[in-house]
């Protein structure tokens, strides 16, 4: 099948940011872990990273998504282009790529890594959401299980020829996992065996061969039937399909009992399924009990700016998209000779630039928010200095609500308006915006709901250390506003971020004081005004300093030209002028209990 | 079998309609605008290096070496970032001939190929059928003529028959020809010697079927790749006869396509076709 003439992300951007703002160079200097990467070896893995995705990925997509996974004779098929394109991703090495050398691996920036994921995932997020699946299972046994685990599980998912699920989601208990009922006893001969239910598991079953392995949490049950209730009495499990009897795989008990017909992400199976049927499901303890949740979590943060790289990835392929299709599509004039002249290309139109510019707005201040907070997991993780880690580990937690959020809610946005531009074709599947709309309604679904967001944010992040995270974003946004002002950025932009920033902690103290004073329940009730609060003032952040950059570029002679420096400012220009008034409105509902929903009666709906 | 392939960085082809030529008096520019221009290696250059890595590899174990691939290029250390593409992929040394555009025309680089390909000493220089940037194809012929040796070009499909022969299938104006080239040779190829069957190779059994186009560097490759030799020559050194003889007058676009337009009945497209554009 053809590549795709859509670029999925824009080349010269991801240049831009990796070059002009994010300085990683310096990043990979400043980190000795990283020594065996230079800039020049990343610009080679990512030509071969774009070829795949645009020229193997992308092609497969839309018959992925027009013919979904079959459930036949119980197990599931997948559609036969995954047959090919799977082992063309996985000998890329990118599954374990950012992973330590002792584990025979490439110890890879994870910022660069989310640069390969974005045209991945633009190009295809059925492969890619298998793939994260996978090295997420793989790292949940690396980082917490033993040798002999990770001999027998997390090697072979490293290396693609197995994969793995994350198998947390029952009927019962989605967003409040504290109610999982499947249950682990403990055997004599130290594994556990597993019984109960779990829904939506993505990449649970295939015909790829090798074995999945999912990653469950389960509540241990001791001989007298007690089990510690909550989420302390959850712990992790391997659960395989197939488990190793005497060095040969034989089946587990593990069953697919239902395929999920989904609206998007069409590819990649997500599955009901069953646990102990036979009460021969063997599961292997990972960490000690108990410690499932909060191990979960290590590694949810990552995998939540694996949503928020999809999300943007998304949500950049159907702004390309709309960008090329508002230059080709002839329709209507020019409103000063209306009756006469040709038809102009609807770029031509005021409403169709706002379209696009809202979403180059959204696209570029999404890559930059995720690429930012996959650089401050770099830096928590292997920086030589102490305080520089702990420092970057907590505004990363602090942003990370906003990095899973953002792209998922405005990218869902943002690629209505892709659709839009495209009018009525645009709401027929011969187009592929649709297919990306569809997908990209999920982001804001998994790994936990914006509502879940919303409530981490408010009730955990922003209080965390006597509010400490949030004191370290007010020093970065001055910092972003005093280097706009010294490049040149007009002031006015620099000193409407800091003002913004001031209102967030206002707004923060203020309902933080009302929850100590014991109305948690008015503190919470605009968590989602309040998230959408803090994501206005983080892009801000963002967009000043592509402006900056921009402004430096265009001073200075950068490598881009300056039609590209100059749409980075209009970009910015907008956030300013458009997105940034907001602040003080939701402010305002947050602060005041704006009370209209709260108060509707049950009869009254 | 040790291959020499040369190879190019070109601006990347896909964002054609972004380059710009600032114009100048009489309306020609002097040069091409790059600034905000992506290089690409030129894919032809690319089918190159995956024929040359089939014809020294048992396909079914591509990670042993069986032969010898060096890829060359003539330019600035921003081409190293395309060798090491290349040596990411499979090659195994590389060459960079230092020189600047200004220093180069299509006679100089034929002439400084020809003392590399002395020192490197191949059976066979694999070379893409020309670069998407000029078009020339010249390169490949011209280095054949100075080397004096013969030359097969725009190869869809090649067999190394095994006994210092290859056996070439080229597209020529009249159809399909096949060629037996006795080595040392040059060969320029187009896209399809990167097809499944593209190249057939002793070593490879007949049954191995490769992907079709040209392979993905893992990432492994690519960090190794750093290791591997990338030399360093300067074109003065070389002792070639360093005279332009092509100079470079000025620079315009090409004129900007017109709108098409829609006939609604044959006998108008005839009337057109006739009166027009009188190509009937
Ligand atoms: C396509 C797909 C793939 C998935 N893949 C996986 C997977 O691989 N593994 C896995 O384990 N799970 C997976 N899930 C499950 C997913 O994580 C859950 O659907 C999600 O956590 C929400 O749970 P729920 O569906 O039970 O919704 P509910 O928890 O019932 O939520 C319904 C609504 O109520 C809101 N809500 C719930 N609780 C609160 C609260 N305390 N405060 C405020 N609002 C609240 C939510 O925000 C939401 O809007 C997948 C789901 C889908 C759709």
């Amino acid at each position: 099948m053809a590549p795709s003439d859509n670029p999925l992300l824009d080349d010269r951007t991801v240049t831009f940011l990796l070059d002009e703002v994010l300085d990683l160079r310096a990043h990979l200097s400043a980190i000795p872990y990283f020594e065996g990467h230079d800039r020049e070896g990343v610009e080679v893995l990512l030509a071969m990273v774009r070829k795949l995705a645009r020229r193997v990925l992308y092609p497969t997509y839309k018959a992925q998504d027009e013919q979904p996974p079959v459930f036949r004779d119980g197990r599931v098929h997948l559609h036969p282009s995954f047959h090919a394109a799977w082992p063309a991703l996985v000998e890329t090495g990118l599954l374990s790529a950012t992973r330590p050398v002792e584990h025979g691996d490439q110890q890879l920036p994870f910022v660069v890594h989310a640069v390969a994921a974005a045209y991945l995932g633009a190009a295809n997020l059925n492969l890619v959401g298998l793939a994260m699946l996978t090295s997420g299972a793989a790292h949940l046994v690396e980082a917490f299980g033993d040798d002999a685990l990770r001999a027998a599980w997390m090697a072979p998912l490293y290396a693609g020829t197995w994969t793995g699920t994350m198998a947390l989601t029952e009927p019962q208990a989605g967003s409040s996992l504290a109610d999982v009922e499947t249950t682990a006893r403990r055997a004599d001969d130290g594994s556990y065996r597993v019984r109960g239910s779990k829904i939506f598991i993505s990449g649970g079953d295939h015909d790829l061969g090798g074995n999945v392995v999912n990653l469950a949490l389960a509540r241990i049950v001791d001989p007298d039937g007690h089990a510690i209730p909550g989420t302390r009495g959850l712990s992790l499990f391997v659960v395989p399909r197939l488990r190793l009897d005497g060095g040969e795989l034989v089946d587990n008990d593990a069953v697919t009992t239902q395929v999920i017909h989904k609206i998007g992400w069409r590819g990649l199976p997500s599955i009901a399924l069953s646990f102990g049927d036979r009460d021969d499901c063997h599961g292997y303890l990972v960490g000690p009990p108990g410690r499932g949740m909060p191990q979960m979590f290590q590694m949810m943060n990552e995998a939540r700016v694996g949503v928020g790289v999809a999300a943007t990835a998304t949500a950049s392929a159907a702004y390309h998209e709309s960008l090329a299709y508002a230059f080709a599509r002839p329709q209507g004039r020019d409103p000063r000779h209306r009756d006469g002249g040709p038809q102009v290309p609807i770029v031509a139109h005021a409403d169709v630039r706002r379209m696009l510019l809202r979403q180059k707005a959204i696209v570029e201040g999404s890559l930059a928010l995720s690429l930012t907070a996959a650089r401050l997991v770099d830096v928590a993780a292997h920086h030589p200095d102490d305080a520089t880690r702990k420092t970057s580990q907590r505004l990363f937690d602090l942003l990370t609500p906003i990095v899973k959020s953002f792209p998922a809610e405005r990218g869902f946005e943002s690629v209505a308006l892709a659709l839009q531009i495209h009018g009525g074709y645009g709401y027929s599947s011969e187009y592929p915006v649709e297919a990306w709309l569809r997908d990209q309604k999920l982001n804001s679904i998994h790994e936990g709901t914006t509502g879940i967001q919303g409530l981490d944010l408010l009730g955990r992040k922003v209080v965390a250390g006597g509010g400490e995270a949030l004191s370290l974003l007010l020093a970065e946004l001055a910092t972003t506003a005093g280097r706009a002002e010294a490049a040149g950025v007009d002031p006015a932009w620099g000193a409407a971020l800091r003002e913004a920033g001031d209102r967030l902690a206002a707004t923060t103290m203020a309902l933080g004081q009302r929850g100590l004073g014991g109305d948690v329940e008015g503190m919470l009730l605009h968590s989602h005004d309040f998230l959408e609060l803090a994501s206005v003032v983080v892009i801000m952040w963002q967009h000043l300093g592509l402006a900056t950059a921009a402004q430096a570029g265009l001073a200075r002679g950068g490598p881009q030209t300056p039609a590209f420096y100059d749409g980075k400012l209009r970009a910015a220009q907008y956030w300013v002028t458009h997105e940034l008034p907001r602040v003080d409105h939701l402010a305002d509902l947050c602060v005041r209990a704006e009370g209209s929903y709260a108060a509707v009666a049950d009869g009254s709906w | 079998m040790k291959i020499l392939v040369p190879f190019k960085r070109v601006a990347d082809p896909e964002n054609a309609n972004k380059v710009k030529v600032p114009v100048g008096a009489n309306g020609l520019g002097p040069k091409i605008e790059t600034t905000g221009m992506e290089f690409k290696p030129n894919p032809f250059d690319e089918y190159a290096v995956e024929a040359a890595l089939r014809l020294t590899e048992n396909g079914t174990a591509p990670k042993a070496r069986l032969g010898e691939v060096t890829v060359v290029t003539v330019g600035g250390p921003e081409a190293d970032q395309t060798l090491r593409g290349a040596l990411a992929t499979g090659a195994d040394k590389a060459v960079r001939v230092e020189a600047t555009d200004e220093q180069l025309d299509g006679a100089i680089i034929a002439r400084a190929l020809a003392k590399v390909v002395a020192q490197v000493g191949p059976d066979l220089v694999l070379l893409g059928k020309q670069t998407v940037d000029t078009d020339s194809a010249q390169t490949g012929p011209m280095l054949a003529e100075l080397l004096g040796w013969p030359q097969v070009t725009f190869a869809v499909q090649i067999t190394n028959e095994g006994n210092g022969s290859l056996l070439v299938t080229r597209n020529g104006d009249g159809g399909v020809q096949k060629v037996r080239v006795k080595l040392p040779a040059v060969v320029t190829v187009e896209d399809r010697v990167s097809y499944s069957g593209g190249v057939t190779s002793p070593p490879t059994p007949a049954t191995h079927k490769y992907a079709d186009g040209v392979r993905f560097a893992p990432l492994p490759a690519i960090m190794q790749a750093k290791k591997k030799p990338l030399e360093v020559k300067k074109l003065a050194d070389l002792g070639v006869d360093t005279a332009l003889s092509v100079k470079y007058l000025g620079f315009e676009p090409p004129p900007a396509r017109k709108a098409g337009v829609k006939v609604k009945t044959v006998a108008e497209l005839v009337d057109k076709l006739k009166n027009e554009a009188k190509a009937i």
